[in-house]
């Protein structure tokens, strides 16, 4: 049996794709030449799955370092006429979007798309967003796919259109097309390639407020020509059906739920379906048509009422007489089901609900006390256990003299560290955005009389840290930034950034300390520790917090899954350690209690080690006021 | 208007033995690091090369960091979304009893649950902030919404086929063994081999045999 691949090029064969595969296949399909991205889930998969062909089939790819920089070099190559892709996650959108409303006003010349993948119910992401409010503001047009395998076909399309048009386009995933998976038949792959070429053009490329007057006619009138198009555009589809009294709008995604609820009310042939393709601009004369056929319309769509607010502006702008239905039926807050459409339709149709979802409810609520609570945590030997312990100790340590009650303030940031804000570790008091732990720090700088302790990541520092830092040192902050170094961009899977030394193809690159970044900046306390040698640490932290002006410690330490596998492919043994029963008392469960590492745990009365999760970081022993934890398996 | 690819004519594509479903609901559970999401993939791949269509999806990212791992896979040719609407799975393959009852709302009363037995203790147990349930208590409650349970020690099984890191595969195998999943055993077992190098093959291979065994001595 012949192996395929994301890469092979193989019109017609079937091959079962993650969402974010069958994307990065619908760009390598359209012969997109440059991509650029930073992680952030759900989309991560996208730029990996072009990395990982992107010799083989002539492709450059990037990890940039945040997202606006990312849409900047896609929409460079754009500009000299090749096409491109910058993809990102919802919030990714709103560190890119300086440079997105203005490039709307340029267009595009080579196929120019941006994929947003927007994350219903927040799984991975510090908010729920819409990003088709974005696009509106913009004048980008926005294809949504209804499933993985139309992801890909879109994709495909958006190039395509993005060419035609002159116009920059947006094509929006959401969680579970992202993160969905299907079997998805394989188009041909375009083999043409493309050499740069910048064709000077001051009137059209440079925004002065009479570039901006100039350009802004041309904009608006490249979106009208696009709202004129998406009538015909394959992805919007009507289906009317004689004598229904009700109809659906269902965009993106929604409109597979609607198709399952259907059936599954026994309502197929009865209801006639809109299928919204482009849900920005809308297919205005696909919308009055249905509109003007049925008393009774629902707009289903994930996350805010985008399309409902536009369907009631074009009935009242038709003055067409139909009810329209959408967030007051289907919630506000979270992922659409194929549950929620199907009570949705049953209350507008009078019919009666296939399945006893009370019922359902109701085994809910009763199992909900009996199971464990499961919050994601920090791994069994990750240096950033020991930096929180480090750093909660410092910061104890000198509030106190503050005053009896003084607490240090520790703002945090988004990376695996933030679930430290969890008990037992309790070390995040404010978690906002991408690089906001040292904005929010400088802040609190000049409004608190107590020590002020910003941290992120290595890959967050490199993101959107350094400006906040150097404004500390600019506006005189007297705060501590803790930069937590474990040399990988660890949560979304260990995308390569500027510290690591290698690029999103893996080649060697330029190997950038944040150190030396901070002592560029001006900051004069820099100082880089081990946070496995816990006692040094604590006392390099507690000099930094002591230190009058803007500190700076780089507490670095290899992610423990980087370092498990590196140990693993040279052959080298892990030493754990175990708990002495003899001097352990089995109730003081100190280790337990401030550390919450999975690998500590009970076993009738007995506090032990787990052996096939401990990675020997040998931060318990520090916790131990028996001295019971012991290096080694027990002979 | 082009197809939209949700009507796959799913019998042209059908090689001989696997059977035509119209909606079969796979409910894959456990924790991060026990391998949900690679039965997922097998058992996707495998339906591509039946000729059946299949969807699903998962969580990842911060959800998966010690905590609850759901993967989804659907198969047949009336499934459209990626999501199994609650009360229509039709088997749930459980690799730690916990998530077995976190997720058993999905089920329905003909479904089936293969159940590892072998528990996953969070932190928040000995941190004394919640309480695992007793065994008797998950198997009872599960009997209430399933039509049969099917439990074993994955972990041991995949011990005697080599390696403990296959349990996975031995809950695939057991799954298997319930006899209802329409995706014919060649071509799972084809899936294992394409995806482990040879001689990690040969044990997951065991493991998916083993598996399956207990599966059908537990049916008879």
């Amino acid at each position: 049996m012949k192996e395929l691949t994301v890469g092979s090029d193989a019109p017609g064969e079937r091959l079962f794709l993650l969402g974010n595969e069958a994307i990065a296949r619908g760009a390598i399909e359209a012969g997109v030449q440059v991509a650029a991205a930073y992680p952030g889930t759900p989309s991560s998969e996208i730029m990996e799955t072009l990395a990982g062909v992107a010799q083989q089939l002539g492709i450059y790819v990037e990890w940039s370092t945040n997202e606006k920089v990312a849409f900047e070099v896609a929409f460079a190559a754009s500009l000299s006429g090749l096409r491109a892709l910058a993809s990102m996650k919802h919030v990714g959108l709103n560190v890119a979007h300086d440079a997105v409303m203005t490039a709307s006003y340029a267009g595009a010349r080579g196929g120019m798309v941006l994929l947003v993948a927007d994350d219903p119910w927040a799984w991975s992401s510090q908010s729920e967003q819409d990003s088709r409010y974005v696009a509106e503001q913009g004048y980008l047009p926005v294809l949504e796919p209804s499933s993985v395998a139309e992801a890909r076909d879109m994709m495909v399309d958006a190039f395509r259109l993005s060419e035609e048009f002159h116009h920059p386009f947006m094509v929006r995933s959401v969680t579970r097309i992202s993160h969905g998976r299907s079997d998805v038949t394989l188009g041909e792959i375009s083999k043409e390639r493309r050499q740069g070429h910048f064709a000077k053009d001051p009137a059209r490329m440079v925004f002065t407020p009479s570039g901006a007057r100039k350009n802004r006619p041309l904009m608006i009138d490249r979106f009208n020509q696009i709202k004129q198009a998406v009538d015909t555009f394959p992805g919007n589809h009507l289906e009317l059906k004689n004598g229904a009294r009700l109809g659906i709008i269902a965009c993106g995604l929604s409109y597979s739920y609607t198709r399952e609820a259907l059936k599954w009310l026994g309502l197929e042939g009865q209801v006639s379906l809109l299928k919204i393709g482009t849900p920005h601009p809308l297919p205005e004369r696909l919308v009055k048509e249905l509109l003007e056929a049925v008393p009774e319309v629902l707009v289903a769509e994930e996350l805010d009422p985008f399309v409902e607010l536009h369907v009631k502006a074009i009935a009242g702008g038709s003055n067409i007489r139909v009810n329209i239905h959408g967030k007051d039926l289907i919630p506000l807050v979270g992922e659409l089901s194929t549950r929620l459409l199907t009570e949705a339709i049953a209350r507008l149709t009078n019919s009666r609900l296939p399945i006893d979802f009370a019922a359902i409810d109701k085994l809910g609520a009763e199992l909900a006390p009996l199971l464990p609570a499961r919050p994601p945590t920090l791994c069994p030997g990750c240096p950033h256990r020991a930096s929180q312990y480090a750093l909660k100790m410092a910061g104890k340590r000198v509030a106190r003299e503050y005053g009896q009650d003084a607490e240090a303030v520790y703002p945090g940031d988004i990376g695996c560290y933030t679930l430290s804000y969890l008990p037992p570790i309790e070390s995040m008091d404010v978690v906002l955005c991408m690089g906001a732990s040292f904005g929010i720090a400088n802040g609190l700088a000049h409004v608190l009389d107590t020590p002020v302790i910003g941290q992120l990541g290595d890959s967050t520092f490199f993101h959107s840290g350094i400006p906040a830092l150097l404004n500390a040192v600019f506006n005189k902050a007297k705060v501590t930034m803790v930069i937590l170094d474990n040399t990988a961009t660890a949560m979304t899977g260990f995308q390569p950034h500027p510290g690591t030394g290698y690029t999103a193809t893996g080649e060697k690159t330029t190997m950038v300390k944040p150190e030396d970044i901070a002592r560029a900046c001006g900051v004069e306390f820099v100082e880089v520790v081990d946070p496995f040698d816990l006692k040094q640490a604590t006392d390099v932290m507690e000099r930094a917090i002591r230190f009058n002006g803007p500190s700076v410690v780089v507490s670095r330490r290899p992610c423990t899954i980087i370092d498990q596998r590196n140990k693993k492919k040279a052959g080298e043994e892990t030493i754990i350690y175990h708990i002495d029963q003899e001097r352990c008392d089995g109730k003081c469960e100190a280790c337990i209690k401030l550390l919450g590492c999975p690998a500590i745990t009970k076993d009738d009365g007995r506090t032990i080690i787990d052996d096939t999760l401990c990675t020997g970081c040998g931060l318990c022993v520090y916790t131990c006021p028996y001295h019971a934890i012991l290096k080694g398996v027990p002979e | 208007m082009r197809p939209l690819c949700l009507h796959l004519p799913v019998s042209r594509h059908t090689k001989g033995g696997a059977r035509i479903v119209a909606e079969y609901n796979v409910l894959i559970a456990g924790v991060g690091g026990q391998g949900v999401i690679l039965i997922s993939e097998l058992l996707g791949n495998a339906a591509v090369r039946d000729g059946i269509n299949v969807r699903g999806s998962e969580v990842l990212g911060m959800a998966v960091r010690g905590g609850p791992v759901v993967s989804i896979i659907r198969l047949g040719s009336d499934v459209y979304g990626p999501l199994i609407p609650a009360g229509k799975g039709d088997i749930l393959i459980a690799l730690e009893p916990s998530e077995a009852l976190r997720n058993s709302t999905h089920l329905s009363p003909s479904s089936k649950v293969i159940l590892n037995t072998e528990t996953t203790v969070p932190f928040t147990v000995p941190l004394g902030e919640s309480t695992y349930p007793a065994m008797d208590e998950i198997i009872a409650r599960l009997n209430k919404v399933s039509s049969e349970i099917i439990s074993l020690n994955a972990r041991e099984i995949a011990v005697e086929a080599g390696s403990s890191l296959s349990a996975n595969i031995v809950m695939l195998g057991a799954a298997f063994g319930a006899g209802q999943l329409p995706i014919k055993l060649d071509t799972i077992k084809e899936a294992i081999q394409a995806h482990f190098p040879a001689k990690l093959a040969t044990i997951n291979i065991k493991a998916f045999d083993l598996g399956y065994q207990q599966s059908r001595v537990h049916h008879q």
